[in-house]
Parts: structure tokens; C-alpha cells; sequence
């Protein structure tokens, strides 16, 4: 038993496997991605949806009423990928490229122009709505779709071995781009693209529908038809959306997008940039240089502060240094937007309470013989923890 | 590398050609003009085919017009305007003194 979505294709109703629409989706994202910047972009999306729509037709019949997965695949196998005729060099390089959108987590780094987030492609972003640090965790259980807690939990756990957890957590906090628009935020957890789009296709779709019908009659039912369809689509679309980014959806209001930029103060941004940019590099190499000679320009770390603490210290003085700067930063982008959280708020309200925590842990291994015992212990716990799950796993096997 | 790939490029160059000629037979249709080129080795797709007509509409090559059908909507059955007709000749000109010279070559 499959779940069927009812789309619209050219003003006829098509109804589909779930995983077909998003093979169709991904595969008409993807086409209007390709040929952006060509004048004819809708007309020829308008075409290949009606070519496609013919396809589906002719598999269907008065007792096969739904296009399957694998229909969906082939049929789009047969469409071939889009090509934009008018961009003769980029046509044959575009073609060696395989077809949805896989740009992924590895490309995050260097979002160009090319591996931009395909709409329903998940990439790995920072969110920084509930975010603990710099969100970091967030994005990942995002990417994952896992609890926000297991994430950080690990990394917690990590952190004891060595530092292992926090240096990934800064390094990953550097190269990741946080999720700021709609779309990177509905890329962030793999969604569909934005509701305007949606309903801009079903709009166009729509008229082409009323083109077609000559008498009023069957005008008026395809009119019915629509609504009903639309109320559908929307309550689809709302009820995923709040499913899944509750959060959001009060950030996107008064969001980056829509607030433009006043000129002068945008000078100062880029600056304030290579200010943040110095000052992960100064973190970076004090980070490193704690891990090879533990000490930092001159200053040794305090008898007896494990390694990570003295991480874990350097990474809160980052945040306390740099969270004017970027505040300032993000003002000079988006005039009248105020980052909710100021410097006691929940970003560093929350930063603090976990430097307690780490704090708290390294003075009870210090001062609590049995905590130091148990922590002592926690390598050869977690081993024999994982050698019985293995054990267990082979036996059962 | 099979012929099929080395002539890749050249399949693709001549693709604009072979739709002027279908178009100027008769007014088609564009699924008729993939039923056409798919008997041959120049075998395309919609997703290639959609963009090239649509970039000789706006060169004015091809021109469309609605057309009912017994199934479905209307489509778009094209046809070559004037300055087309006069590309296709032009370009058939040429294809003729390209095929002439790669006949010729070498043949004392």
C-alpha cells in the first residue's frame, strides 16, 4: 500500500505514488534550474509537463487510475534531462552530469552557483534557531533527522575523549553555512521547495487548464475541480511545514528575506567579516596550539585543567568576542531585524550553562575520588558496553 | 571511444538541421518529430527537444499554432516561418558542400 499525491498537470489531474512526486518534482526542479536565465523558461517547463502528462496518459486506463514509482522513472528516463539549447558549450557538460540533485553534504562548503541546494535535496547547514552554540548539532539532526539531544549528546561524549567532539564541533562550525533563507532552510531537512512556487505552478496550471475548456459547463467543474485540489495541496503543504520546521516558520516572517539592505552600513559588513574570519583563525590556531604544547602564546594551562576544558574555554571566549561583532554584522544586512538573543539571552545563556556543565564535571573529577574513579572506568564501560552488543549481534546473526 | 561517442558533438550540431527539414514537410507536432528522429541515429529526447524549439521560435525559425486533439489538450503544432524556410536551404547548401568535400577528400 502506497501513499498517492493528485498533481496537476496542464489543468488534468494526474495522481501519483508518493515516491514518483518526488521523482517528478526533483526532475522539474531540476529543469527550471537548468534553464535559468533562458526567456522562455515556463513555456518550456510548460511543454515537457505536457509531454510528460501525455506519457502518464497513456498508461492509465478506466481500471489503472495511480502512475507508479516505477511508471514515474521510466517515464522520465525516456523525457531525458533538460538541456538549455540556447547555452550551446554548457549543454554537453550539463548532460555528463547525472540528473537530481546530489549535491551534498561533502559540497556544503562551497555553495556555488552550480551545486545550489536542489529543492528536496538535504544538505548540511548550521541552523541557528534553538541552536545551543552555533548550531552545529541542530543541522546535523536535521540532515539526519534525528533528535537534536542524541546529537549533542555524542558530541558531549566525544568531547571526553580527548577533545575529539569539540574540535570537530568548531571545525564543522567554521566550514558549514548556517540555513538563513526559506529554501536553505527546507534544505537543511530535505523539504520541498516554498509554498509561493507551489502555488505558483498550480496557478499556471490552472489557466492552461481554462484554455482549454470551451463551454461554460465544464469550465465551471474544472474550476470546482481546482479549488478542491488547491485546499488539498495547501493543507498537504501547511501541515508538513508545521510538522517539521515549527520554529521557523515565525523566523521566515521577519527573516533576512524582504528587508533590503541599506547602503551605507553594508561597507562596514564585509569588514566585520574579515574581522570574524581573524578571529576563528586566532581561536583555531590557539585551539591547536593548546593540543600540541599546551600553552597559548606564553600562557600554560592551569596544573591540572584537562586539555579539552582548556578548549572548551577558548571556544567560550570566541563566542563572547565575536558575538558583537556579529550581531553588528547581521544589523548592517538586515536593518531592524535584532538577533533575538542578545548576550544573556539563550544563545550565550545556554553557552554558559554548558561551560558550567563542563566546568562542574572537571571539578567533581577533581575533587570527587569516586566521580574520577567512574570517569576513570568510562573508556572500559563504553568497551564492554560495545563488545557485548557485538556479541550479542553475531549471536543472533 | 565507439563512433556513436566520437560523433556526439556532431549528432548534436546537426540536430537544429533535421528538425527544420521535419518541420518543413508538414505541420508537426513535437511528438511526431521525436517519432521521426528516433527511427534514425539521431535519436532525442523531450528534454532535449523542448529547448531547441523553443530557441528557433525565438530566432524565428519555427512558428506554432494551437491545435485541438481527440485526446488531451490542444497542442502545438508547428511550422516554419520565411526566414526558416530560407535557413533551411541555406543550411542545406552547406551540408551539401561539407558532404561533398568529405567525399572528395583524398580521392585522387
Amino acid at each position: 500500500m502506497n501513499k498517492v499525491i493528485t498533481i496537476n498537470l496542464n489543468g488534468v489531474a494526474y495522481q501519483l505514488e508518493e515516491g514518483g512526486y518526488d521523482a517528478l518534482r526533483a526532475y522539474l526542479d531540476n529543469a527550471a534550474r537548468r534553464l535559468e536565465g533562458n526567456p522562455d523558461r515556463e513555456e518550456i517547463i510548460t511543454d515537457i509537463e505536457q509531454a510528460i502528462a501525455e506519457k502518464f496518459r497513456a498508461l492509465l486506463g478506466s481500471f489503472k487510475t495511480v502512475v507508479n514509482v516505477k511508471e514515474v522513472t521510466t517515464v522520465l528516463a525516456e523525457m531525458g534531462p533538460v538541456e538549455d539549447a540556447s547555452s550551446e558549450g554548457a549543454a554537453s557538460a550539463s548532460s555528463a552530469r547525472s540528473d537530481a540533485g546530489q549535491g551534498r553534504g561533502a559540497e556544503a562548503g562551497a555553495p556555488g552557483p552550480e551545486c545550489a541546494a536542489a529543492p528536496g535535496a538535504r544538505r548540511l547547514y548550521r541552523i541557528e534557531e534553538g541552536a545551543m552554540i552555533a548550531g552545529v548539532c541542530n543541522g546535523l539532526a536535521a540532515y539526519v533527522n534525528i533528535d537534536v539531544t542524541i546529537v549533542r549528546l555524542a558530541f558531549t561524549l566525544l568531547t571526553f575523549m580527548w577533545g575529539v567532539g569539540a574540535l570537530v564541533y568548531v571545525i564543522m562550525a567554521v566550514i558549514l553555512p548556517a540555513a538563513r533563507t526559506p529554501t536553505e532552510k527546507a534544505a537543511a531537512s530535505g523539504m520541498a521547495a516554498t509554498a509561493q512556487e507551489f502555488i505558483k505552478r498550480a496557478r499556471e496550471g490552472y489557466y492552461e487548464g481554462m484554455k482549454s475548456f470551451h463551454d461554460k459547463q465544464s469550465r465551471r467543474a474544472w474550476k470546482r475541480k481546482f479549488k478542491h485540489e488547491m485546499r488539498g495541496w495547501k493543507y498537504g503543504f501547511h501541515r508538513s511545514m508545521a510538522e517539521q520546521s515549527q520554529q521557523w516558520q515565525q523566523n521566515w516572517n521577519r527573516g533576512p528575506q524582504g528587508a533590503p539592505p541599506i547602503a551605507g552600513p553594508v561597507f562596514i559588513a564585509p569588514l566585520l567579516s574579515i574581522l570574524l574570519f581573524g578571529l576563528v583563525v586566532l581561536m583555531l590556531w590557539a585551539i591547536y596550539s593548546l593540543a600540541t604544547s599546551h600553552q597559548f602564546l606564553g600562557v600554560a594551562l592551569p596544573a591540572g585543567m584537562p586539555l579539552w576544558v582548556g578548549i572548551l574555554l577558548v571556544i567560550v571566549a570566541y563566542q563572547l568576542v565575536s558575538w558583537p561583532i556579529k550581531s553588528a554584522r547581521y544589523a548592517c544586512y538586515f536593518p531592524g531585524h535584532y538577533r533575538h538573543s542578545g548576550p544573556f539571552g539563550g544563545l550565550l545563556g545556554s553557552l554558559i550553562g554548558l561551560f558550567f556543565l563542563g566546568f562542574g564535571i572537571w571539578y567533581l573529577d577533581r575533587h570527587v575520588p569516586e566521580f574520577h574513579q567512574w570517569l576513570v572506568e568510562l573508556p572500559g564501560l563504553l568497551h564492554r558496553g560495545i563488545d557485548a552488543v557485538q556479541a550479542w549481534f553475531a549471536k543472533t546473526t | 571511444m565507439s563512433l556513436e561517442e566520437k560523433f556526439t558533438a556532431i549528432r548534436k550540431g546537426l540536430l537544429e538541421f533535421l528538425v527544420l527539414k521535419i518541420i518543413s514537410a508538414n505541420q508537426v507536432y513535437a511528438a511526431d518529430i521525436l517519432k521521426e528522429l528516433n527511427a534514425t541515429e539521431f535519436a532525442t529526447q523531450e528534454g532535449t527537444l523542448y529547448p531547441l524549439l523553443s530557441k528557433m521560435r525565438r530566432e524565428e525559425l519555427v512558428d506554432y499554432e494551437w491545435k485541438e486533439s481527440e485526446s488531451g489538450p490542444p497542442r502545438k503544432y508547428y511550422e516554419l516561418t520565411a526566414k526558416g524556410r530560407e535557413a533551411l536551404r541555406e543550411t542545406h547548401d552547406y551540408w551539401q558542400k561539407i558532404s561533398g568535400t568529405v567525399k572528395n577528400l583524398g580521392q585522387k
